[in-house]
């Protein structure tokens, strides 16, 4: 899955460390998803999209090469 | 649920492993040498208070983690489930069929033998998924 958090985050400014006090989770975790290395569950993609008052799928978007 | 501090954490751990060390180098010798069986029964179950406190540590931990953590551990347990049930019947089989002789003293092991496996798995997933070897802050 694709998503532009890394560039949401950084367009507010933000580390890492401080997306991941307003989402309640790790900074690992806000690591794993700008990477791609880990899809968020649904609720957290909603509070993602929340916060950075976008709609979901402006902000994740299906990688047409994985599964 | 607010998150587990993992400096609180790895502070209570560490404190309560040294109880457990304690009662292993100055308590457990005691047990050989007690004659009543409701004793021998307390002082051999008594290094057990603080494993089992640590695993309820642990379990907070894994509770209050987020979902990538939680998903982590989950994983990591699982494989050493997996892996020390596989020696497990190994070695019952083995121990059946008179090839390996062991003794029941072998069980002590079984806990210590999951918490490898885990630890191990749960670097190898951190590594992974998010890239870092930044273990202990995941």
């Amino acid at each position: 899955m694709k998503n532009r958090v890394r560039e949401l985050r950084e367009a507010h400014g933000w580390s890492q460390g401080t997306l991941a006090e307003h989402l309640d989770v790790s900074r690992q975790t806000i690591n794993a998803i700008e990477t791609g290395k880990y899809d968020p569950s649904l609720p957290l993609a909603f509070k993602l999209a929340r916060l950075f008052k976008q709609r979901i799928e402006s902000m994740f978007e299906p990688d047409e090469g994985r599964q | 649920m607010a998150r587990v501090s993992k400096g609180k954490y790895t502070l209570q751990v560490a404190l309560i492993m040294l109880v457990y060390v304690a009662l292993m180098l100055f308590e457990w010798p005691l047990v050989a040498k007690t004659d009543g069986l409701a004793l021998r029964t307390l002082l051999a179950l008594l290094p057990t208070l603080p494993v089992v406190v640590v695993i309820g540590l642990m379990a907070r931990l894994v509770m209050r983690g987020d979902e990538l953590e939680q998903r982590m551990h989950l994983i990591a347990l699982s494989i050493a489930v997996g892996v020390v049930s596989a020696a497990s019947i190994i070695g019952a089989f083995l121990a059946i069929a008179r090839v390996w002789q062991v003794g029941g003293d072998v069980l002590v092991w079984v806990f210590p033998a999951l918490c490898l496996v885990y630890g191990v798995t749960r670097v190898a997933l951190v590594r992974r998924l998010t890239g870092t070897w930044d273990f202990w802050n995941c």
